[in-house]
C-alpha cells in the first residue's frame, strides 16, 4: 500500500483531532460565529498542509502547529482592527489572590472560566496551557510550540500554579 | 497524581461537549477557491488605486503645457506602479496560510512578526519615498506654471509642500511607532527559543 493521499489523511486528522481542534477554536474565539469560521479556517489550512506533509514529525504535532498557526494567523488579522490586550501567564500569576478559588467558582461555571483565562493569555502561553490540559508531556509541548525544554517546564509549573490557586476549591465540573 | 485540581481541569476540558463541526471535502475545496477570489478581489483593488493615480496624472501629463509638471506627472505615476508592485509583493507572501504553518508556532509566530515590522519599518524606502520625487517635481512645475508674483509663489508652493510632508511624516511616524511595539514582542519571542 502506498502513501496516503492529502485527503486521506486530512480525513484521519479530522476523525481523530477533530474534538480537539473545536476545543483549540474555543480558547481562541469567545464569539461562536467566529469560532465556527476560526474552525473551518483551521480544517482548510490542515487540508492544504497535507500537501507537503513529509514524515519530519507526528502527524498529531503538525495538526496542532498547524492549528496553532492558524489561530494565530486569524488573531493576529483581528487585532489590526482594533482587540484587548493580551497578557502572560507570568503576569496572570503575579495578580493571583489565595482566595481567587473558592470565592469564584460559586460564581461562574469552572470551564467558562477556564475558557477565559486561556483567552486573556499571549498566543504562545495559550498554545502552552491548551497542549498542558489536552494531556500532552513536556517533550511533545516544546515540539509543537519550538519553546527550549527548560522553558516548557518553567511555563508548565507556572500554569500549575495559576490553576490551582484559582481552580482549587469547589470546583463544579458539570456542563 | 491523578488528584491534582489541574488533572481533574485537564479532564474536564477534554471532556467538554463539543459541537462536532465537521467540513466535508466539497466544503473545503469551495473554500480553498473563496480564498483564491479574497486574494484576487484584494489585488484588483490595489490596481484600481493605481489605475485612479494614472488616470489622474495621465490626464495632467496630456493638458499640462508645462514640461516640468509634465515630468513630474509621468514620475508620479512610475511611483504609483512601484508601491502598487511592493504591496501585491508583500501582499503574496501572506496569501498562503498553509504555506510554513507546520513550522513550530514560536518561529511561525515570530517570523509573522516580523515580516509586519519590516513592512513598517521600511515604509519611507517602498510607500512614500517613491512618491516623493514625482511629488516634488509635480508641485515645483505647478507653480512655475502659475501667472502670480514670485513672493506669493514661494510661499504657496512651500505651504503646499509642508501638507504634503506633514501628512507623510505623520504616516512615518505611525508606522514606525507600531513597528517598534512589535520588535517588544519579537525580542520576548526570541528569548524563550534559546
Amino acid at each position: 500500500m502506498g502513501e496516503p493521499s492529502q485527503d486521506e489523511r486530512y480525513h484521519q486528522a479530522a476523525a481523530e483531532y477533530g474534538a480537539a481542534l473545536e476545543r483549540l477554536a474555543r480558547a481562541y474565539e469567545f464569539d461562536p460565529d467566529r469560532r465556527r469560521d476560526l474552525l473551518q479556517e483551521i480544517h482548510l489550512a490542515l487540508w492544504r498542509s497535507f500537501a507537503l506533509f513529509d514524515g519530519r514529525c507526528s502527524a498529531r504535532t503538525w495538526v496542532y502547529r498547524v492549528a496553532h498557526n492558524t489561530a494565530v494567523s486569524y488573531g493576529i488579522g483581528r487585532r489590526r482592527s482594533g482587540d484587548r490586550n493580551l497578557v502572560s501567564l507570568e503576569e496572570v500569576e503575579l495578580t493571583l489572590g489565595d482566595r481567587d478559588g473558592d470565592e469564584a467558582a460559586g460564581r461562574r461555571h469552572v470551564l467558562a472560566r477556564l475558557t477565559e483565562l486561556i483567552q486573556s493569555l499571549k498566543p504562545l502561553d495559550r498554545q502552552v496551557i491548551l497542549s498542558y490540559l489536552e494531556g500532552m508531556d513536556a517533550s511533545a509541548i516544546g515540539e509543537i510550540t519550538g519553546l527550549a525544554a527548560g522553558n516548557v517546564a518553567t511555563k508548565i509549573h507556572r500554569i500549575k500554579t495559576v490553576l490551582a490557586k484559582r481552580f482549587s476549591q469547589g470546583a463544579d465540573y458539570a456542563e | 497524581m491523578p488528584n491534582e485540581p489541574q488533572n481533574e481541569l485537564g479532564e474536564a476540558w477534554r471532556n467538554q461537549p463539543g459541537e462536532n463541526i465537521t467540513m466535508p471535502l466539497e466544503e473545503i475545496r469551495r473554500r480553498a477557491g473563496k480564498f483564491q477570489r479574497r486574494i484576487r478581489w484584494r489585488n484588483a483593488r490595489e490596481y484600481a488605486a493605481v489605475a485612479i493615480v494614472v488616470i489622474i496624472f495621465g490626464f495632467y501629463l496630456k493638458w499640462f503645457p508645462n514640461p516640468v509638471a509634465r515630468a513630474g506627472s509621468v514620475m508620479i505615476i512610475a511611483g504609483a506602479l512601484y508601491v502598487a508592485y511592493q504591496l501585491h509583493r508583500r501582499g503574496s507572501s501572506e496569501a498562503m496560510p498553509a504555506g510554513g504553518a507546520f513550522e513550530p508556532c514560536l518561529g511561525f509566530h515570530r517570523r509573522a512578526l516580523e515580516r509586519q515590522r519590516d513592512a513598517l519599518a521600511s515604509v519611507w524606502s517602498w510607500y512614500l519615498g517613491p512618491m516623493i520625487p514625482g511629488l516634488a517635481v509635480f508641485l515645483v512645475g505647478s507653480a512655475v506654471a502659475t501667472p502670480i508674483p514670485l513672493p506669493y509663489l514661494v510661499l504657496v508652493t512651500v505651504m503646499r509642500a509642508a501638507v504634503v510632508g506633514t501628512v507623510f511624516w505623520l504616516v512615518a511616524k505611525l508606522n514606525h511607532g507600531a513597528a517598534r511595539k512589535l520588535q517588544a514582542q519579537i525580542d520576548e519571542l526570541k528569548a524563550l527559543e534559546q
